[in-house]
């Protein structure tokens, strides 16, 4: 079984990027759809910056599994 | 692609216009340059009435509210069309007339009922609530009785209906009074026009609003018989007419001079020979001209050949964008790697199967043209590649595993209820998260290596700075796998993959005496790899801050383990509440509910995995692949006289 404290961490490692990307796809999201209403061709460069800001959250995911493995393991 | 020019003389252009139509191969590439001689062309002589027809027709259509495609389709003459629509739109704007006056009757009767109403239940003549020069009226709906007005006001004097209030008070106090029945949450009312009993002039707006209705019940009887009659005709006229507007007003996009015209246009090059020998018993002449020799800023339109299996997943590229002529089509890319990655994510024998059997009924039910059928395909070909893993791998259906976990022989399983399939699971989800992890950094270099291999094909015959930065950008990737798959082989996954197809990679770690890297300990061999971002330098500046980039890219496919574990999870949590706590109590009530519920959470479990499962999986080919060696804009090949390209 893991650590409390580290799977304390690796929770509020999840929230806290899990926040920060929902946040950023927010105004990305927002502002992609008011642009394709525009111009519906920019359906690809959208979709390439709403997934951008999903990189926080597979960080957030790599580090959560660092410290679950490596930093609980003794 | 061959560039065709199509010159003739001018009085043979309706007939050049007719052939091209019918054989569909030609791409036109419209003229814009005015200079003396050739001038953009006329519409042809009918297209303004044809137009006239067309919008006529549209407007009927409109009116008959037609929208979906009758079964059966009249054939169409365009030399009766004149005086049919003419005729139709005569039968129709009357009947349209008729029910636009019935309409506004109906509403302008409807209000003067609201007006009537309340004044009906109060039974005051309507000439009594006007003409006082000391008195002023007040009418009004009141939610709650107004008990005690008169007490408060007794100046006033106060009529009663159901829900309604009429107050005769004196001028100066008609303040005090409003505020009085505000308490009560009044609303004030206009009083109708009119003299005489509000009942009997309610009755009467009664009795013609009633007319009115069956009247226009009557039209609409009238318009909906004409639309059962006359939808085939008008879908299949304006069918008609469109191909035909179309060959009218096809001399906009010709060069024209006084005696002759010059079509250009791009024509696939298996069919520039059909075109040029039914061109030239026209007698006109049609040259060609290979794409290279073709001005360089007009690049060829773009017509995918792919397999047929490969592609319904055309509309998916066309959605990032249209291929350019110069390089590969990644549809086949797509059809390999996209439904590989939702199978992973998925890994369900029970969900894979669902997803086969919506494709097959797609198949058998919808217009293989439509939208619906080609996500069904696509989404079908994921539940293949499910089913597999499922099976093979992961030994799991509906989110339970075929075979509870060795340490944890407790937990519910298949065997649970008795049923045991003969094949050993590889890897546990909940339980060999390394092992996904590795798999998914596995994926990722074979996916991105892949993509730069077709980036260098696409480079090579363009730049070769280009393809050398290409090469350097997939020696780089290959050290960081190296990389990874070094410090990861604690796994036994990655353990074999550094023994066995590794097992020839240079593991000097200590040459001259160093240990590893700023105390790491690495392969010398993969740190040399990455070095060949620097040939990135080639294609841009930042070349070796992108390092870091490729590394995010990498990190960015654990998104397939990540899913992968998190969907057997939700569906896990619930098979084991609802089977624990209600379905294996044997308690009959108990059972219902539960059974109720695990359909409930697993068509949920599987909605969310589609979603979530598809839009990744796609997500890994736009964002992470295709950036590596995809550039689109191109133009998709429309010839003219094909109808529905292939929009999304």
């Amino acid at each position: 079984m893991a650590d409390p404290l580290a799977a304390m961490a690796a929770a509020i490692t999840m929230a806290g990027t899990g926040i920060a990307t929902a946040w950023t796809q927010k105004i990305v999201g927002g502002a992609t759809v008011g642009a394709m209403a525009e111009k519906p061709e920019l359906f690809g460069r959208g979709l390439v910056l709403m997934a951008l800001p999903e990189t926080i959250v597979v960080f957030g995911l790599v580090i959560a599994l660092q410290l679950l493995t490596k930093v609980a393991a003794p | 692609m061959s560039r065709a020019l199509i010159a003739g003389p001018r009085d043979k252009l309706p007939q050049s216009i007719e052939v091209l139509h019918e054989l569909k191969l030609i791409h036109i590439v419209d003229h814009h340059g005015e200079d003396d001689t050739f001038h953009i062309g006329k519409p042809l002589s009918p297209a303004a009435e044809l137009s006239d027809n067309l919008v006529k027709l549209r407007s009927i259509a409109s009116i008959l509210a037609i929208k979906a495609p009758p079964k059966e389709r009249e054939r169409i003459r365009i030399e009766e069309l004149r005086q049919k629509v003419l005729s139709l739109e005569l039968n129709i704007s009357e009947e349209d007339a008729a029910r636009k006056k019935a309409e506004g009757l109906l509403g302008d009767l409807e209000r003067r009922i609201d007006e009537l109403r309340p004044f009906a239940s109060i039974g005051l003549p309507l000439e009594a609530y006007r003409g006082y020069e000391s008195l002023t009226v007040i009418v009004g709906r009141v939610p709650r009785d107004v008990s005690g007005f008169e007490e408060a006001m007794p100046v006033a004097e106060v009529f009663r209906g159901p829900g309604v209030v009429a107050v005769f008070a004196p001028k100066a106090a008609s303040e005090q009074a409003l505020a009085l029945l505000a308490q009560s949450g009044f609303t004030l009312v206009d009083i109708p026009a009119g003299e005489g009993s509000p009942q009997a002039l309610l009755d009467v707006a009664v009795a013609d609003r009633d007319k009115w209705k069956a009247r226009l019940e009557e039209i609409q009887g009238r318009l909906e018989k004409m639309r059962e009659r006359y939808a085939g005709f008008v879908v299949a006229a304006e069918e008609a007419l469109e191909v035909e507007v179309d060959k009218a007003e096809a001399p906009l996009r010709f060069a024209v001079s006084d005696h002759s015209f010059v079509i250009d246009g791009w024509v696939p090059s298996s069919g520039f020979k059909a075109l040029q020998t039914r061109m030239e018993g026209l007698g006109i002449y049609v040259e060609s001209g290979e794409p290279q020799e073709a001005r360089e800023e007009e690049a060829p339109p773009v017509l995918l050949r792919n397999p047929k299996p490969a592609r319904p997943f055309e509309f998916l590229i066309h959605l990032y964008s249209t291929p350019s002529y110069h390089e590969l089509d990644p549809t086949l890319f797509l059809f390999i790697a996209a439904p590989f990655f939702f199978g992973f994510m998925i890994g369900d024998v029970g969900y894979g199967a669902l997803f086969v059997a919506l494709g097959v009924v797609a198949a058998i039910r919808l217009d293989p043209k439509s939208i619906w059928w080609r996500i069904l395909f696509v989404t079908a070909v994921g539940g293949v590649w499910s089913v597999l893993f499922g099976l093979l791998v992961f030994g799991e259906a509906f989110g339970l595993p075929f075979h509870p976990p060795p340490a944890h022989l407790e937990e519910l399983s298949w065997e649970s209820f008795g049923l045991f399939v003969p094949i050993p699971t590889l890897i546990h989800k909940a339980f060999g998260i390394g092992d996904m992890i590795y798999l998914s950094i596995l994926f990722a270099a074979l996916h991105l290596g892949t993509g730069y291999i077709i980036g260098f094909v696409n480079e090579v015959h363009h730049s070769k700075r280009h393809a050398l930065a290409k090469l350097g950008w997939f020696m780089c990737l290959f050290g960081l796998f190296t990389l990874l798959t070094f410090s990861l082989r604690w796994n036994p996954i990655a353990r074999w993959v550094w023994d066995v197809p590794l097992g020839w990679f240079p593991r000097m770690i200590e040459p001259l005496g160093l240990r590893g890297f700023l105390g790491v300990e690495i392969p010398f061999a993969s740190l040399i790899l990455i070095l060949g971002a620097l040939l990135g330098l080639f294609e841009s500046v930042i070349a070796p801050i992108e390092v870091a980039s490729l590394l995010a890219n990498i990190m960015s496919y654990m998104r397939l383990a990540g899913i992968g574990i998190g969907k057997a999870a939700i569906a896990s949590a619930f098979n084991v509440i609802l089977l624990q706590n209600l379905i294996l109590t044997g308690q009959i009530g108990f059972v219902i509910m539960g059974v109720a519920f695990l359909i409930l959470a697993q068509m949920l479990v599987f909605l969310l995995g589609w979603i979530s499962a598809g839009i990744q999986a796609l997500r890994l080919n736009y964002m992470e692949a295709f950036i590596k060696f995809y550039k689109g804009n191109g133009i998709p090949f429309r010839p003219f006289g094909a109808q529905g390209t292939q929009e999304v």
